[in-house]
């Protein structure tokens, strides 16, 4: 008879193999790739080596790179604070009781189910010039003129919009569950201690959430850092570089120009800032966390 | 218990005729209650009686359905809680997680816009009469139960307000440190001489501390009186059986004869006892509960009316012994010297004391 230990590590056996497959391999191997200049559709496919990290090299003065990394965090700052305050206050009002209720999560919670090149393509069909209704009825009845396709201010908030629309739900889920666990005693408390809903709100309701916070601009800062799917279905990163967030970015260089190498040198530069990026505010929210014990 | 003689007897919370309902079930009946200035008041009931209830009416954090409850002459019904000049204290102590105990304290007076030295002063002052000086910069979570009740109560204290509002305080804290609140509690209302009420399911808590005692079952008031009122003198069977620690003996009877002062009742088929009360409702033949406590009951003395059995339990605690009994099913109970020799199986005889002995009808109703 197998031991508990053994049979432990033979159950876990199939999930480990496939992670080392689909994780850890294809991430080494872009490391690998990183470090040549590879096109497998050139006259000589091979890895060409030109000098140590010379992909990186390049990297530090390739200004649309770093321009795009710039545009990923504005991205990220904009639709993180949008989808915070818009999930608090529906997680808020989700809390009381108001007719049909039910009906309106339901609804609020169906854009999570959508996968996000749909999402690209729903957005497109309302919204591109000529074909969507968007676009003329703002014309028709406001004199406004949406056209993404021309103006980079209106492509990137029409991401912006459309990134809010898909995962302000997800927000509003993860705060409404956190709300709903919250002790209720200190809200009795606060009321004898003459405090009016706002303060209640902004002493009790909103520290004792900080853990949750937490956990929410986490998930929701590590997705929307790596967005390429809608955005590539709706602008394509354009017009001009308006909307090539790093991850477009990275495959319009890997799939268009054929950088091999230095796409993938691309993607572990940019996981490395993500996972600076994450580490610092896991720092600060630890260390807030500490002080809070 | 406080000599309230020299004290004013301005009623301070009014209750009138207060009902409440949560859907179908009422919860509490038509109560009226008068709770004076400066006491300590104990609502005291089994679980479910209605008396947190009762307290959380009076704290505004439930709707009156009925009736009119007045603090000061002033009635608030619609007042929320910050309006009332109450104080509460939970069960659970509902701290603020995120804050520390001199922020828990001082969150009150923020609130109030209360200047910095003012709330330094205050907090201070209630820290030092609860001894919790050096855990003002902790955070709750770091301290043990007994003294996040401190706090508690330091949070209370620090508004002065002018009724505090104890909901169970003491049933999270283990045995003895829940003696040791209880006597602090106790000193604390000596010094602040606020009107203080005090829900609890422990009796011992309602006899040790409350000037008045207010008895509640099934949402109504079973008795008022003082402690040694209720004691000595319960209206009927729910109050002799909960006041008392262990409970009163409960013994069927048939009433043998019955007179404008005396009872005669069969004991146990084997005597007689005439009990000095009286019930003009009572006749001749009816069934009756003679209630009698462990402490009143002898053992192996002379006395109005006696009972043999044997003993089935030994319970030595030192400062007394308890008896068990052999009686229709129910054990008897008897409280007898610490140093007793008697043993399991030895048979003994139990006095009964005419004059400690309570007469409860059918209904429940005690004959007086």
């Amino acid at each position: 008879m197998l031991s508990k230990n053994k049979t432990g590590w033979l159950l876990l056996s199939p999930t480990i193999l496939i992670l080392v497959l689909a994780g850890l391999v294809p991430f080494f191997y872009v490391l690998y790739v990183g470090f040549f200049q590879w096109n497998p559709l050139a006259v000589d496919p091979s890895l060409q080596f030109d000098g140590f990290a010379s992909n990186y090299r390049r990297l530090i003065f390739d200004e649309i790179f770093l321009e795009s990394i710039w545009r990923s965090i504005k991205f990220s700052v904009v639709t993180l604070s949008i989808e915070l305050t818009l999930g608090f206050l529906l997680a808020l009002s989700l809390l009381s009781s108001f007719p049909l209720k039910s009906f309106f999560r339901s609804v609020h919670t169906l854009p999570l189910v959508i996968a996000p090149i749909v999402v690209g393509s729903i957005f497109k069909l309302f919204t591109v010039q000529g074909l969507g209704p968007l676009p003329h009825i703002l014309k028709d009845y406001f004199g406004y003129t949406l056209n993404y396709g021309l103006n980079a201010e209106q492509a990137f908030w029409m991401i912006v919009i459309m990134d809010v629309w898909h995962w302000t739900p997800f927000v509003t889920l993860t705060l409404l569950a956190g709300l709903s666990a919250l002790p209720q005693d200190p809200y009795e408390s606060a009321k004898i201690d003459g405090a009016n809903n706002f303060q209640i709100f902004t002493y009790i309701t909103i520290p004792m959430m900080v853990p949750v916070l937490i956990v929410v601009i986490f998930i929701r800062l590590m997705d929307s850092l790596k967005i390429v799917d809608e955005v590539w279905m709706l602008t394509g990163g354009g017009p001009g570089y308006a909307t090539r967030f790093t991850g477009i970015h990275i495959w319009k260089e890997v799939f268009e120009k054929r950088y091999y190498g230095l796409g993938s040198a691309m993607s572990i530069l940019y996981l490395y800032i993500t996972i600076v990026i994450c580490w610092v505010l896991y720092s600060v929210m630890v260390a807030r966390g500490k002080n809070e014990d | 218990m406080k000599d309230r003689s020299k004290e004013d007897e301005v009623a301070d919370i009014k209750i009138d005729n207060i009902n409440k309902f949560y859907g179908d079930v009422q919860v509490i009946e038509d109560v009226s209650l008068e709770i004076k200035s400066q006491s300590f008041t104990v609502l005291v009931g089994p679980s479910g009686c209605g008396k947190s209830t009762m307290l959380r009416m009076i704290a505004g954090l439930e709707d009156i359905n009925s009736g009119t409850i007045s603090i000061d002459g002033t009635v608030v019904n619609d007042l929320p809680p910050k309006e009332r000049n109450i104080a509460m204290v939970f069960q659970s102590y509902a701290l603020y997680p995120h804050m520390t105990v001199f922020d828990n304290m001082a969150f009150g007076l923020k609130l109030e816009k209360r200047s910095k030295e003012e709330i330094d002063e205050r907090v201070q002052e209630a820290a030092k009469i609860l001894q919790i000086e050096e855990y003002l910069s902790r955070k709750p979570k770091q301290l043990s139960g007994g003294q996040r009740q401190r706090v508690a109560i330091g949070r209370a204290i620090t508004r002065k307000p002018q009724v505090f509002l104890f909901d169970e305080p003491l049933s999270n804290l283990d045995a003895a440190l829940r003696v040791q609140m209880r006597v602090e509690l106790a000193k604390l209302h000596d010094r602040l001489n606020a009107t203080m009420i005090y829900v609890t399911h422990d009796q011992t808590e309602a006899m040790t501390m409350a000037d008045d005692i207010v008895v509640l079952n099934n949402g109504v008031i079973s008795q008022k009186g003082s402690p040694l009122e209720l004691y000595n003198d319960p209206d009927n069977l729910f109050v002799g059986g909960f006041i008392g620690s262990p409970k009163m003996n409960f013994i069927s009877s048939k009433i043998l004869s019955a007179s404008n002062s005396n009872t005669e009742l069969d004991l146990l088929g084997s005597s007689k006892i005439n009990v000095p009360k009286s019930l003009s409702s009572a006749t001749e033949g009816d069934s009756v509960m003679l209630g009698i406590r462990p402490e009143h009951l002898t053992v192996n003395e002379d006395s109005d009316g006696s009972w043999e059995s044997k003993v089935f339990v030994v319970e030595k605690l030192g400062s007394g012994t308890f008896l068990y009994l052999e009686k229709e099913g129910e054990p008897l109970v008897v409280q007898t010297e610490g140093d007793s020799n008697i043993k399991v199986g030895d048979t003994v005889k139990v006095g009964f004391s005419s004059s400690r002995c309570h007469i409860f009808n059918s209904s429940g109703q005690a004959f007086k």
